[in-house]
């Protein structure tokens, strides 16, 4: 199999969000980007299918901005990827999805894929439009929320299961497809150090796709925001046990907005 | 001027989705009650598409087209796309749902618009929609601004009330034709299985976390703690007072020494807040304290607090995060 | 050493050693240092992903760091827990005999079969009756045609009752003092050769320590690290290279102790305010962090000097001697500002300097590693 796994650097963990000067986005400064989540996850579910059925290789691409996408790269291949693809974003331009998708589909134009292999959603702004976007750009069938992921050599096909609200599908579908990855078989493997060392002098191929027009329609940042300090808490009043739950419940739903 | 709005509707059990509903709500209060039109398709439909009424909707598309049924969600990309050609939709709304989150970036493409998954709060103006949505895990907000038409959005779940109508007739249509790509119809859904109610989320995954403390006095009330939790599908943790007890094991403990959690949403049941409970679950994003002394730690770095006899209030609470989820 | 940045790949190798220590280490610090437990699941999976024997070259089955490459994952491991550090690296002093003074043919003979499946190794060097007095050695090594017979015993070797390895320092004539020591390497399976029981430490408990007793042990001739009476050299030699990432180890520990102190400073609350806000804490921490920049650049400066190719002894004496008691202080400190908190068991500052100490007494104790900067401080000035 031909697998392309396609990741996204994202802010480390640990990072301090702060708002930059201007306010419209994460200050990058100190900032670590980084392999992580749903990503791992396809790297782990890639790595996994190439050691399932020998003869496979894994293509690593990551679109973004160059000093980023370079870091992610390194990791996956210290993790097992075969080659690594870093297609060029501009600033301004890496956080639109369609631009992500079109950047992606740029990159992929060179790599022979049977199965396009994403994080269902990115760390950082957790949208996962891009499994979609791609699919749609590639003409390809695409599945998110992707658990269990199986190549089935005989019927060529894969099966897999798909976590929906009603509970979980089971699906089979011919490839080339499109992936959005919610969880490998296992938990992602860590990288070796003598791989790691390896790995800063593997070989990155770049690519630069086109640029979008500047009247295409898409989605800017316009405000990156945290939310205020805590004041102390907001006592609910209440006559009867049942209006107190009453009145929670309506403000987790309605002005927290964390109700399930 | 007021956008036109497309209702992208999605069927559970033979009626319109709750997720529907809430953007039908969203929809009306962007266009007012003429400028929003719904579309839905696959299994269920034609008894569905009428409900778009019930929520103030008068006019709305089905697609007809068995071959959808059961397909996967990206078969409905192309109608979704003629629909909003024909009818001049300037923005395209689905639900936060699996369904809805798989279409959205794949309509945005087909309708070359640009496209926001998850948000909490929309505003049209003439040139532009701006929406608001949480990142990194509800710990920040960014607004966005979407240029172009249409755009497409699907909404955060339960970040909208349902729409309230008033109810008027729908008139249902055939939606226009549109090709589905063989390579759309070739996967096959080979089966479904309900999920399992009960299991709770680990600690460390979970996005809401009820914790039980000293104040629920004993090993068997501690039950209550964990009803609310199952209600909610959430974690269940402890303060140290409850696993130094031994009504639950170590594992359970956030704190200090325990595990720390940053939750969407942590309620702490009878803790009073001490500093090593604090530290543990301090960064989460919306914080509930319930406890009977109005003086309690907690209450000062929680969001929201019920001073109250936790035994009165919670069996009430479960109930009507059940009956409110379960509607 | 005009640039102090670290390159990619430094930071890919601390990065990673960092997601290793606070992943694998951290949760099960406390409950190893409570039980004192030897973790061997953790060593396994530090040996798994090359984290261990890291001094040893590529082609010989290690990982082949520099040594600042070595101080820079020692000190992340060390950040998490210094006994499991110490079992950890307590391998690299082992091998490091092998490294610098067996033939092509024991390399080969010894290196890479160790390293590849996971294996510990101790450093026999001290015994009862001298630990400082390196030249004391009393453990004997008689020739028997092309055998040597050993007798004697060694205490305080870390790793002593796990390991497959011994790397021995023995003497064939005790009235020669230094010129009289011969190193060895020597398997467990060697008959006669006992480890004693774990001691109960201080410290560093989820390390384990122990008695390593010889009885008539059997030993090769070609089994013999370089000639008779060159042993001694060859622990000096060893130590010069080993000596330097003890100085991150301590650099870790006070590290792990300002990032508690400085958190639990902001958040824990008296006369009002947060402890941060009051001067006395303030100038605590100050002194803290002007202690822990210091032992982590002259631990840096020491790695950097060694990797260039020059003998370093001065610089890594200073970096070892600075840091660890550095550590000492600073973990004392991080303890007084949790106050009565510091000096419960439920916190995890009080580990911190019962782990300290032991970086100044171990590796060459403090008193020593102050003669031996005199001694080489003065040559510029005779």
């Amino acid at each position: 199999m031909e697998i392309v796994v396609c990741l996204k650097p994202v802010p480390d963990a640990e990072t301090r969000l702060r708002p930059a000067a201007d306010g419209t986005r994460l200050d990058p400064e100190g900032v670590k980007f980084v392999l992580a989540g749903y990503d791992e996850s396809a790297v782990e579910q890639a790595l996994l299918l190439k050691e399932a059925n020998p003869g496979s290789k894994v293509h690593a691409i990551s679109f973004g901005l160059p000093q980023r996408t370079e870091e992610v790269l390194r990791a996956a291949i210290a993790l097992g990827c075969d080659t690594a693809t870093s297609a060029e974003a501009t600033p301004g331009n890496d956080a639109d999805a369609i631009a992500v998708a079109e950047g992606l589909r740029a990159a992929l134009a060179g790599i022979p894929h049977d199965l396009v292999l994403l994080g269902k959603q990115a760390g950082d702004d957790e949208e996962g439009l891009v499994p979609g976007a791609l699919g749609e750009l590639l003409g390809l069938p695409h599945f998110g929320f992707v658990v269990d992921l199986r190549w089935d050599a005989t019927a060529q096909r894969l099966r897999f299961g798909r976590v929906t609200e009603g509970g979980q599908e089971a699906w089979e579908s011919p490839v080339p497809c499109v992936i959005g990855l919610q969880q490998a078989w296992n938990d992602p493997r860590t990288a070796k150090l003598p791989a790691i060392l390896k790995s800063r002098k593997a070989p990155i191929a770049k690519v630069k796709p086109p640029a979008p027009s500047p009247d295409r329609p898409r989605c800017e940042l316009e405000r990156f925001a945290l939310p205020p300090p805590r004041t102390g808490a907001r006592l609910i009043e209440y006559r009867t046990p049942e209006e107190a739950a009453e009145k929670l419940v309506r403000i987790l739903k309605e002005e927290a907005k964390v109700f399930p | 001027m007021t956008p036109s709005v497309l209702v992208v509707g999605e069927v559970g059990a033979g009626h319109l989705a709750l997720a529907t509903a809430e953007s039908i709500g969203v929809a009306r209060s962007l266009a007012g009650p003429d400028g929003v039109v719904g579309i839905v398709g696959g299994a269920g439909a034609s008894s569905a598409a009428p409900e778009f009424g019930r929520y103030g909707v008068g006019r709305a598309l089905r697609i007809d087209d068995p071959r959808i049924d059961g397909a996967l969600p990206a078969a409905h990309a192309g109608y979704i796309a003629a629909a909003a050609k024909a009818v001049g939709s300037d923005l395209i709304l689905l639900g936060g749902t699996t369904f809805g989150r798989d279409l959205s970036g794949r309509v945005a493409v087909a309708v070359k618009g640009a496209a926001v998954n998850g948000a909490t709060e929309l505003t049209w103006s003439e040139d532009a929609l701006q929406v608001r949505r949480p990142v990194f895990g509800g710990r920040a907000t960014e607004t966005l601004r979407l240029r172009g038409r249409p755009s497409v959005v699907s909404l955060r779940p339960h970040a909208f009330p349902p729409s309230a109508g008033p109810p008027v007739a729908c008139s249902v249509e055939t939606a226009p034709a549109a090709t589905v790509p063989p390579a759309l119809l070739s996967p096959k859904r080979t089966g479904v299985e309900p999920t399992i109610q009960g299991a709770g989320p680990a600690l460390a995954d979970a996005s809401i976390v009820v914790s039980g403390g000293r104040g629920v006095r004993s090993q068997e009330n501690f039950r209550l703690v964990e009803e609310l939790a199952a209600s909610l599908g959430a974690g269940v943790g402890a303060s140290r007072a409850v696993t130094d007890a031994g009504w639950r094991p170590a594992s359970f403990q956030v704190g200090q020494t325990g595990r720390s959690v940053s939750p969407q949403l942590y309620i702490a049941v009878g803790i009073s807040g001490a500093i090593q409970h604090l530290v543990g679950m301090m960064s989460s994003r919306v914080i509930v304290a319930i406890n009977n002394d109005p003086s309690a730690t907690i209450f000062r770095v929680a969001d929201y607090g019920i001073v109250g006899d936790l035994f009165a209030i919670l069996p009430p609470l479960t109930a009507e995060i059940l009956r409110v989820r379960g509607a | 050493m005009p640039d102090f940045s670290l390159s990619p790949e430094h930071e890919s190798l601390r990065d990673m050693a960092r997601k290793f220590a606070r992943t694998e280490m951290v949760p099960h610090a406390a409950e190893c240092d409570r039980t004192a437990r030897f973790p061997e699941e953790i060593y396994r999976k530090a040996h798994a992903l090359g984290l261990m024997n890291l001094n040893v070259p590529a082609e010989l089955g290690g990982s082949g760091l520099s040594l600042f490459e070595q101080c820079l994952i020692v000190e992340e491991l060390a950040y998490a827990c210094g006994g499991m550090t110490t079992s950890i690296i307590a391998n690299c002093l082992a091998l490091e005999p092998i490294l610098l003074a067996a033939t092509p043919e024991q390399k080969q003979r010894f290196l890479p079969s160790f390293c590849e499946e996971y294996h510990l190794a101790s450093f026999c060097l001290t015994e009862p009756g001298g630990g400082s007095d390196a030249g004391a050695v009393r453990t004997r090594a008689r020739r028997e045609g092309d055998e040597y017979v050993l007798d004697g015993e060694k205490c305080f070797i870390t790793n002593a009752p796990h390991a497959s390895l011994y790397t021995v320092f023995a003497t064939t004539d005790p009235e020669k003092r230094h010129r009289g020591i011969v190193a060895f390497v020597v398997p467990r399976s060697a008959k006669g050769l006992t480890p004693g029981k774990d001691e109960e430490k201080m410290g560093h408990r989820a390390s384990s320590t122990s008695t390593v007793r010889f009885e008539g042990v059997r030993v090769p001739a070609a089994d013999r690290l370089g000639a008779e009476g060159e042993g001694f050299a060859l622990a000096m030699r060893t130590l010069d290279q080993t000596r330097t990432p003890i100085g991150a180890l301590a650099t870790g520990i006070a590290q792990a102790a300002l990032d508690h102190a400085a958190r639990y400073a902001l958040k824990r609350e008296t006369f009002g305010k947060p402890i941060a806000e009051h001067q006395a804490i303030q100038i605590k921490l100050a002194n803290m962090i002007q202690a822990i920049q210091a032992a982590r650049l002259l631990t840096w400066q020491a790695a950097w000097t060694i990797d260039r190719g020059q003998k370093g002894t001065l610089e890594s004496s200073i970096a070892k001697c600075f840091a660890s008691d550095a550590a000492l202080h600073v973990a004392d400190e991080a303890i007084q500002t949790f106050g009565g908190y510091g000096y419960m068991k439920e916190y995890p500052v009080e580990k911190l300097l019962r782990d300290a100490k032991l970086t100044q007494i171990y590796e060459g104790a403090n008193e020593i590693q102050r003669t031996v900067i005199a001694r080489e401080l003065l040559r510029a000035y005779s």
